[in-house]
């Protein structure tokens, strides 16, 4: 499955790169301060785990989806 | 023939050594002493005298909790609560670990309050394995926690790395269960797993969360100022908006406007700019550090604590310890561990440097990793050398440290086994090289996967030459003895058991030293495997000297499968006393070092329901072995499968159940089929059915199934024996029993039995005097061990025998237990029929009628009674004849004559 987590801020390349398995979105305008992950989720297990890797970075996960297909 | 007279009573056993106390883990680690000393506060302090007003409330009742995002100040608010002493009650500091496995964790728990002065009772006792502690232990604790005179606050620092549920669950048992004897404050990125909503429900609960740990304007302002920085209002309140009060922000733009030249132009331009909080501040930070600086903390960001040596590894220089020292003045989100060499970054700090890392170095990160591994292996610190090393996929090198420091055994025993074995999980199975193979092996081996473990060997075989080190060939004996005892091979056993003994005599004894639980764990192997083939002399002679070898901490485990496996060997060789002995001395061992249950105790219990059995003592024998078969799952080894089989079956045909009996015994004799056990576990099963056959009054199905199995025990003839004289072939049974060799070991329980079957055969053919003497001899040899179920396996005749001699009778009171008082219990009350309280009467005229299969209200009316009046009599009968139910007390009764 496929999930789509929407960051506060702008999250820099080198944030980025803490995630190699996402594709990193930047929102456009009108809401240019966010920043959205989509990539695959194996279960419920990573999905929490990335959950931890979000906060641990000082990353504050507004919303998370997961993708339809 | 075969003289009884010459029957001795088995030599007197010394007594095993008393199992040895296990002491405290030895902590003695700087990085460990960190874990239960209340964090350096900050330099840069802000006073929160209203949050730590609402802790010492907090603690007024069970829990605390101060729960934010990281960074939110939540240890440093705790922390300054604690070093001020504000607390009422002694506090007791613990910083959680991710990776804690529940048993370390309750270890570090004790480990916490004794180094606060805060003294539990020593019957307590402490955790010695990783994967968890039983819930005797918990209670112990709650207990001990209970009767102080005064509460204890115990602050548990990040419990939300405490992942395992185990360890809420038991948190939660305690709490609830220490009276008022405990106080938790729990500080956590998370809500902990704690039923929260019962706590907060009954108002025992105190919650500070994000929301009240946010800087307020005036906060930042306290905070800035001791930065020396003066911040105009606007700028202050631009500030706490963009951060959203959140400290550990708010800390870094005081490093960062510092270094600025117009810190309120920093203000303008941080609060316009839109990247992430964390990522904007701390690049900010790390890029006004010296280019040296930089790239030292970009480096050490591979490491949880860095020392100036490891620093200086990681960058090539020689800087570190200088750098380091200013970091951690300047308070950079660097704190030094109080009184060691060491330092420790702040985790978000320390996280987003790693990611930096990875971003401007790509492909250093193993390469630094590989020489940390290094370093802390040379300092060494070997779980981490390990763990570092298999982070960078040095697999070589991780397990050649582990089987260099001969510390293959951590594997599978102490309190590093989760963390090890957690490190080694995703190594390839592939890899060449002896070392690897034997942790992978060993890995197996943890899991009880045989084909996995003996893959593994097979590759260590291929590299480990005769000329390989001493270290690397005993740890391949020592993986051989356990693996060996996992394929029930003796001979393999006990080739690697040889090869491992000579290696012991010629590796240092300072090596061995440090590691106890290797020569432990080899004895002990070896004497199992003798006792699953059956040479219970030498599996004693071998389990003894495991128990010898066992004492020093870290042997906890070996000891108790030891004694456990001792008490085995005494139960087949008929020595109850000292079965009984060993089988609560490795419960106790147990016990005190809260070894979990699943794998310990199934043995000890089964040896104590043996044991029990032989009293006739059937609601003991009844309960321990459900102890033994119930929670714990199947038996691990098929050898206690089987003697659970042999034991349960007895119970069975005790209680009347042929048919339970029988169905007992085939079903752990199809399950052993595929196993090639030892044949002596066949011919237990064989005589174990042959006595359900005789019990129902079957002496050719006995004879059958006797001969099935070619066996020379003594046991077997014995047996064979009563199936003969049963089946009416006196002087064949006699003959057989004339066979017996008189030179041989025969247990007490087969002799007693051979005493018996003379004495029946001699009182069948009227030699009354001949059948007395060997009654005689019989009690005479049954009474040491309190032999009691074998007189009454044999039938009612014993009774009427012994009636004819009072004085016999009298000698020989402890065949009578002693009579419990009240209700006896359902289904096991079986006693000896040999004095039988007569029955009334009337109640042998109600029990006549119940012969008739008449209900109870059709013997009521057939003898003029009330129903309740018969109901009374038929609870008298039922006790007087020790039965349950009113068919059991019709065969009763017509068995002893009464009917």
């Amino acid at each position: 499955m496929r999930y789509e987590f929407r960051i506060a801020g702008l999250v820099s390349e080198a944030l980025a790169e803490a995630f190699p398995e996402f594709d990193r979105v930047p929102v456009p305008v009108p809401v240019p301060e966010e920043t959205l992950f989509c990539g695959p989720v194996t279960d419920e297990a990573h999905l929490y785990g990335l959950l931890v890797r979000f906060q641990s970075l000082g990353l504050h996960v507004l919303e998370m989806r997961q993708l339809p297909g | 023939m075969w003289n009884l007279a010459t029957a001795v009573s088995p030599a007197p056993w010394p007594a095993p050594p008393d199992p040895p106390q296990p002491r405290p883990t030895p902590l003695g680690d700087p990085m460990l002493a960190a874990r239960f000393a209340v964090p350096a506060l900050p330099k840069i302090l802000v006073r929160r005298p209203a949050l730590l007003e609402r802790l010492t409330a907090g603690v007024q009742g069970p829990l605390t909790l101060v729960n934010g995002p990281a960074g939110a100040g939540k240890t440093v608010l705790t922390a300054h609560w604690a070093s001020e002493a504000l607390s009422p009650y002694p506090a007791v500091w613990l910083t959680v670990e991710p990776g804690d496995a529940p048993g370390a964790f309750w270890a570090y728990v004790l480990e916490a309050f004794q180094r606060r002065g805060e003294q539990l009772p020593p019957e307590v006792g402490s955790p010695t394995r990783a994967e968890g502690v039983d819930r005797s232990f918990l209670v112990r604790l709650a207990n001990g926690l209970a009767e102080r005179p005064d509460p204890v606050v115990l602050v548990l620092d990040q419990f939300d790395s405490a992942r395992a549920p185990e360890i809420v669950d038991g948190l939660h048992f305690v709490l609830r269960h220490a009276a008022h004897g405990l106080r938790l404050v729990l500080t956590g990125r998370t809500d902990s797993l704690l039923p929260l909503h019962g706590y907060r429900t009954a108002g025992e609960i105190t919650e500070i969360r994000n929301a009240d740990l946010r800087f307020t304007g005036a906060d930042t302002c306290v905070l800035l100022r001791e930065h020396g920085l003066e911040i105009s209002e606007a700028g202050i309140r631009l500030l706490v908006d963009r951060t959203d009060g959140w400290a550990a922000g708010l800390r870094l733009c005081g490093l960062a406007m510092r270094a600025s030249a117009d810190p309120e132009a920093f203000v303008r331009e941080f609060a316009a700019n839109r990247t992430t909080i964390s990522d904007y501040l701390l690049t900010e930070v790390l890029d006004a550090q010296p280019p040296s600086t930089q790239d030292l903390l970009l480096r050490a960001s591979i490491t949880d604590r860095i020392h100036p040596g490891l620093a200086d590894t990681l960058t090539g220089r020689d800087d570190a310890d200088w750098i380091l020292a200013e970091l951690a003045r300047a308070n950079a989100f660097l704190e030094q561990v109080d009184g060691s060499a060491w330092y420790r970054l702040h985790p978000l700090f320390a996280e987003v440097l790693h990611a930096h890392l990875r971003h401007r170095c790509p492909g250093l990160e193993p390469q630094l990793r590989g020489r940390a591994a290094r370093w802390l292996a040379g300092t060494g610190r070997l779980a981490e050398a390990v763990a570092q090393a298999a982070a960078a996929g040095d697999w070589q090198f991780a397990a050649g440290q582990l089987v260099g420091d001969l510390a293959i055994g951590r594997l599978l025993t102490g309190l590093e086994t989760d963390r090890l074995s957690r490190t080694f999980a995703t190594m390839p199975t592939d890899l060449p090289g002896a070392a690897t193979g034997l942790v992978t092996a060993a890995c197996r081996l943890a899991d009880q996967d045989l084909d996995g473990c003996t893959a593994g060997l097979r590759r260590a075989d291929e590299h480990l030459t005769d000329d390989a080190d001493l270290v690397s060939r005993l740890s391949r004996a020592f993986v051989g003895v356990l693996a060996g005892r996992l394929a029930h091979d003796p001979a393999a056993t006990e080739r690697a058991a040889a090869d491992a003994d000579r290696l012991l005599r010629a590796l240092p004894e300072p090596l061995l030293g440090q590691h106890p639980e290797i020569r432990a764990m080899v004895l002990a192997g070896l004497g199992s495997a003798e006792l699953a083939a059956g040479r219970l002399d030498r599996a004693e002679t071998g389990l003894t000297a495991a128990v010898e070898a066992s004492g020093r901490p870290g042997t906890e485990y070996p000891l108790c499968d030891a004694l456990a496996s001792l008490a085995l060997a005494e139960l087949l060789r008929g020595r109850l006393r000292q079965a009984e002995q060993h089988a609560r001395g490795s419960l106790a061992v147990a016990e005190r070092s809260a070894l979990p249950p699943e794998r310990l105790g199934a043995l000890d219990h089964l040896v104590l329901a043996g044991v029990a059995a032989e009293h006739n003592d059937l609601t003991t024998a009844r309960a321990q072995l459900d102890l033994a078969t119930g929670s714990a799952g199947p038996l691990p080894e098929p050898v206690l499968a089987l003697e659970a089989a042999v034991i349960g079956s007895r119970l069975a045909t005790a209680e009347g159940d042929w048919e339970g009996a029988l169905t007992t015994i085939h079903a752990a004799g199809s399950a052993a089929a595929p196993l090639h056990l030892a044949d002596w576990t066949a011919d237990e099963l064989a005589i174990a059915e042959s006595r359900a056959h005789l019990a129902h009054g079957d002496p050719g199905a006995a004879l059958d199934v006797l001969d099935a199995v070619a066996c020379d025990r003594p046991e077997h003839t014995v047996a064979r024996a009563r199936a003969l004289l049963a089946a009416g072939r006196g002087d064949h049974a006699m003959a057989t029993l004339a066979d017996l060799p008189a030179d041989a070991l025969i247990t007490s329980t087969s002799r007693t039995q051979a005493s018996l079957l003379q004495a029946q055969a001699a009182a069948a053919g009227g030699a009354t005097e001949q059948a007395h003497r060997h009654l005689r001899t019989a009690l005479g040899l049954a009474r040491p061990e309190e032999l009691r179920r074998v007189f009454v396996e044999s039938g009612p005749w014993v009774g009427r025998l012994l009636r004819q001699d009072p004085r016999l009778a009298h000698a020989h009171g402890w065949l009578l237990p002693a009579r419990e008082p009240g209700q006896l219990p359902a289904g096991a009350c079986e006693r000896l029929p040999v004095v039988i309280e007569p029955l009334t009467a009337r109640e042998t005229d109600v029990l006549r009628q119940a012969e008739q299969l008449l209900s109870t209200e059709e013997i009521a009316a057939e003898l003029y009674l009330s129903a309740n009046t018969v109901k009374t009599h038929l609870k008298s009968i039922y006790r007087k004849l020790c039965v349950t139910r009113r068919s059991e007390a019709v065969h009763r009764a017509r068995d002893l004559g009464m009917l």
